[in-house]
């Protein structure tokens, strides 16, 4: 089971299965039990790092708070001034989300796009509460949507996600280099994929999203018939990306598979961890809670780094 | 020689081949498809299932190929072409048919050997790859030598040809070289066809259909000059009774044909081979006369008889042969009721006593009782107005199952008891009147029933002159069928079958009390004829012609041509059989269950008896010839040619040379059938293959499991 970087579970922690989530069809519900179920199980305050920016000076009305006038300002202009705060957002939030034919599959119930659309529903929403300006963008071979970060893009957000289908072949590199361009500031970035391809070219496609600032979540997700390749029966396996087909017989394959894939995982996290950015291997038959974790921890050290 | 093919579009059929490839390359895929997000992996592992991308049955496959190759061929009608299009009807071997005529007119003068010169040098002209049929013909065709180019068996051929006693009939030997043709493989056809070309011999409608590039190429033989011949047409054989015996006073016609002056001839009567009796007769041009001969005493069963003119040109129809046995009365009993008025059989009787050769011995009984001694030997009962006990009812039951007829004419006193009701062919009801203008008619009669079917000709007996006052209704049973009905569709004649006789129920009197029937000429014989069916008579035929064939299984065929029933039956039971013909050659019909039938080919006399037997009186049949062929008349024979042609060849009639050219196609693919050889070799190939296939699978599968747990 290749979930080594999962955290532990907070005690007392419930969380919902992945095919229970399946059954739930609005999304935002669906994040909203999963995020708050999560939250009530964390021992310390959800809200971190809340602050108030400055907006305006307004006359004094009464009924206002004396506590907020401005007496720098009384000081100066002998008239009272109410000072004005406007909430700050943390950060800007974007999810890149990999809708390439491949994340279609699914072993079981849920498949890897919906365990990935209910990841990032979760990720928007849970990043929405702590007021940071949430995006989106999907893609295959090609940026397929893209929701510029903004406070009130949640709604825009979980639509698009609640539509998004898996059916066209898909690469990193070409839509990332779109993506780079699109984004102005730099945030915080969840890149969900199955990354079905060369390490040398995954980092090729997401180096360029780190070097402009952003701090880079990957969740790299997985189905567990991918990782423990359970097939016996001789058969015809089809691409789904490419539609090739090769005849295959499992067991004479297995032990070579499994190595491939281990090794190719390894080296991901590896490559992953050089560039500083931060790397999950999320497996669809367990709960989101790790991942969530994972974002929470990102979300931390760059709290820090402010 | 080479292939083609009829419909070769069908040949696209060929590609099929690529089905059983294709199947064996992807069968095993299709079978288990599993969808994976990617190959990345799988495709770097250097082992890859191989097997089934390459063709390892190499021989089944080459099965499965070459059995749709065949299929597709099969469809595409393959022949192989024996004549190119420009050589059609032009050049190439040849199938030569000689159609010979051999009916009796060719026994005029030197037309056999004529005709068997020109067969012969027929086949003289033969070329190495020509081959030849003779095929000799009267009323039939005989094919004595088919398609072939043996010379020695030809001429064996020619030697057997000889003339029979048939008429020309051209039809049927046409057919027969229509059909040779047909079967033949050869580019070209020729028909040789050898006769006196008698213009009877062709009605025009023979349907004679010649395959195209066929010709006719007509010989005529003989003499086209007018003969002087002289033929019996006719000879009738009356009988009369004198003195308690039958006594045969026959009359010739004799027509002369032909001729310039008139001649006398000598007509002269012979009897078991006898001459008895000759008389001279003098004849004109064109010309008939009878001659009658002197009443002689018939005595012995079988006796042949033949009427003989002096030779001419033409022998076959100057005699007429004829058996003659002597005849057997009929037992009538005539019942009629003790209360009813004298007269009231008097027409009945007396047209029944009405008969020159004695045929009906006649009895009377006035007696609703019919006793057993009553009824001994009596062949037809007449139950004339009379009421029947129960007790005589089932005496007559009884002898109507044992082939015995009876009649029950109904009338002011006639009935039936109710116990033997079954016995009626339905329910007698009450009687009716018909006084009404002139009274009823006799309005349907059934003409095809023996009792009637002797008037159906016309001038064959009146029987609308006959005026009916009063009848008894009579409803028919649904066994029952109705011979004749009144013109108020009331029945008036019914029959009923029971066990091997019938009962008739005649609905209104036999006398001339209830109508006037007995009053018109057609009462004797109608009378007569009822009696005779009611006795189950059959009339002897004097005699066949020639053609005929005769079952002698079958006793009533028997009876018909003159052997008495008992005699017949014996016949007819199932004894081994000679028959010994004219022209002294023997028949040997075994005995069996099945019919034996014998064809009457020559004129003159059959006898038929058993092996190693030599009765006085053997069983004798007269055969004379179809006088149709006497008559001499020509055809054109190049006009024959060109109706026989017409049809298949003719050049304004006949298809376009593109049109001949298909046929032609068509024609020589249907006459070989590849294509039937072709899907039975492929089936052959599918079962094969289905075999070893099964066996490579099962053989396959027990390897498979072995890698597996490997």
């Amino acid at each position: 089971m290749a979930t080594s970087r999962t955290r532990p579970t907070a005690a007392g922690t419930q969380f919902l299965d992945p095919a229970v989530l399946g059954r739930i069809g609005n999304l935002e519900l669906l994040a909203r039990t999963v995020v708050d179920g999560f939250l009530t199980g964390l021992h310390r305050s959800p809200y971190l790092g809340f602050s108030t920016d400055f907006a305006e000076h307004r006359p004094y009305m009464p009924g206002d708070d004396i506590r907020r006038i401005d007496w720098r300002l009384f000081a100066r202009t002998d008239r009272h001034y109410i000072k004005l705060f406007e909430a700050e957002t943390n950060a800007n939030f974007s999810v890149l989300l990999d809708v390439s034919a491949s994340m279609s599959y699914g072993s079981h119930s849920l498949s890897k796009i919906d365990y990935s659309r209910y990841l990032a529903a979760c990720l928007a929403y849970f990043s929405s509460k702590q007021r940071d300006r949430v995006g989106l963008a999907t893609f295959d071979h090609e940026v397929v949507d893209y929701i510029p970060p903004s406070m009130k893009h949640l709604d825009t957000i979980l639509h698009t996600l609640d539509r998004a289908e898996a059916g066209r072949p898909g690469s990193l590199e070409a839509p990332m280099l779109k993506i780079t361009d699109m984004l102005g500031r730099k945030g915080i970035l969840v890149v969900i994929s199955d990354f079905y391809e060369e390490p040398d070219r995954v980092l090729a496609a997401l180096g360029p999203l780190r070097a402009r600032g952003h701090d880079v979540v990957v969740f790299h997700v997985m189905d567990p018939y991918e990782i423990e390749f359970p097939f016996e029966d001789a058969s015809g396996f089809e691409d789904l990306e490419t539609q090739e087909q090769i005849p295959v017989i499992p067991g004479k394959l297995k032990d070579d598979y499994l190595a491939m894939v281990n090794a190719h995982l390894a080296t991901l996290q590896k490559r992953f961890t050089d560039n500083r950015i931060d790397y999950t291997l999320l497996d669809t038959s367990k709960p989101l809670d790790t991942a969530l974790f994972q974002y929470l921890l990102s979300r931390e050290k760059m709290s820090k780094g402010r | 020689m080479s292939l083609a093919f009829l419909l070769p579009l069908f040949m696209v059929g060929f590609a099929g081949i690529v089905v059983p490839i294709a199947v064996h390359l992807t069968r095993r895929q299709r079978r288990n498809v599993v969808h994976f997000p990617s190959l990345m992996f799988l495709e770097k592992i250097p082992y890859q299932e191989q097997r089934r991308r390459r063709i390892q049955h190499w021989f089944l496959l080459s099965l499965r190929a070459l059995a749709l190759i065949l299929v597709a061929a099969a469809f595409a009608r393959p022949f192989l072409s024996q004549s190119d299009v420009g050589g059609l009807g032009t050049a190439g071997p040849r199938a030569v048919v000689v159609l010979v005529d051999q009916s009796y007119s060719m026994a005029i003068g030197e037309s056999l050997d004529e005709a068997r010169t020109e067969a012969q040098q027929v086949f003289d002209g033969l070329g190495p790859l020509d081959r030849a049929s003779l095929v000799t013909f009267a009323r039939g065709a005989t094919v004595v030598a088919r398609s072939t180019s043996d010379r020695i068996r030809l001429r064996g051929a020619i030697d057997t040809i000889s003339a029979s006693s048939g008429a020309t009939r051209y039809g049927p030997a046409l057919k027969v070289a229509q059909t040779i043709l047909e079967e033949s493989s050869l580019a070209r056809g020729e028909i040789y066809l050898l006769s006196d070309f008698q213009r009877n011999g062709w009605t025009g409608d023979e349907g004679v259909r010649l395959p195209p590039g066929s010709t006719v190429i007509p010989i005529p033989l003989g003499t086209d000059e007018q003969l002087d011949n002289v033929m019996i047409t006719e000879v009738s054989l009356p009988r009369q009774i004198v003195s308690g015996r039958e006594r045969i006073a026959p009359t010739a016609r004799i027509v002369r044909r032909g001729g310039d002056e008139a001649r006398t001839v000598s007509v002269a009567l012979e009897i078991d081979g006898q001459t008895i009796q000759s008389e001279d007769v003098m004849l004109e041009p064109d010309a008939a006369q009878a001659v009658s001969f002197r009443p002689f005493t018939l005595s012995q069963p079988h006796t042949t008889g033949t009427v003989r003119l002096p030779d001419d040109p033409l022998q076959a129809d100057n005699a007429h042969h004829f058996v003659l046995s002597p005849g057997t009365s009929l037992n009538v009993l005539i019942a009629e009721g003790q209360g009813s008025a004298s007269d009231v059989s008097l027409y009945l009787r007396g047209a029944l006593q009405i008969s020159e050769d004695g045929r009906f011995d006649v009895r009377a009984r006035r007696s609703s009782s019919i006793r057993p001694e009553d009824l001994a030997g009596v062949s037809a009962l007449f139950l004339n107005d009379v009421q029947i006990d129960g007790g005589s009812a089932e005496r007559i039951r009884d002898f109507v199952e044992s082939g015995g007829g009876a009649l029950i004419a109904l009338g002011q006193d006639g009935g039936w008891p109710a116990s033997a009701a079954d016995m009626l062919p339905g329910t007698i009801g009450q009687m009716q009147d018909r006084v009404q203008g002139r009274g009823g008619r006799l309005g349907y009669l059934d003409y095809e029933h023996p009792v009637f079917e002797v008037f159906a000709g016309p001038r064959s007996g009146d029987f609308t002159g006959a005026r009916f006052y009063r009848a008894r209704a009579f409803e028919p049973s649904d066994s029952a069928s109705v011979l004749a009905r009144f013109d108020d569709g009331s029945v008036a004649l019914a029959e009923i079958h029971i066990g091997r006789g019938k009962v008739l129920v005649w609905t209104t009197s036999l006398d001339a009390f209830w109508n006037d029937l007995a009053l018109q000429p057609v009462y004797l014989p109608f009378v007569h004829r009822l009696a005779e069916y009611l006795g189950g008579r059959a009339e002897p035929v004097p005699w066949f012609v020639a053609g005929q064939v005769v079952d002698l299984a079958d006793p009533d065929a028997l009876v018909t041509a003159g052997l008495v029933s008992s005699e017949a039956a014996g016949l007819a039971d199932g004894l081994n059989q000679i028959v010994l013909g004219p022209r002294g050659g023997s028949t040997a019909l075994p005995a069996g269950s099945g019919p034996r039938y014998l064809p009457l080919e020559e004129h003159g006399f059959y006898t038929v008896r058993q092996p190693s037997t030599n009765p006085d009186r053997p069983f004798v049949m007269a055969v004379n010839v179809d006088l149709e062929e006497s008559n001499l008349t020509r055809i054109d024979a190049a006009e024959l040619a060109l109706q026989i042609e017409a049809p298949s060849g003719g050049p304004s009639m006949g298809p376009s040379f593109g049109e001949a050219v298909a046929l032609e196609r068509e024609d020589q693919e249907r006459r070989q059938q590849l294509w039937r050889w072709l899907l039975l070799a492929a089936l052959g190939l599918f079962v094969l293959e289905t075999a070893i296939s099964n066996w490579v699978s099962r053989s396959g599968a027990g390897a498979a499991a072995g890698v597996a747990a490997g």
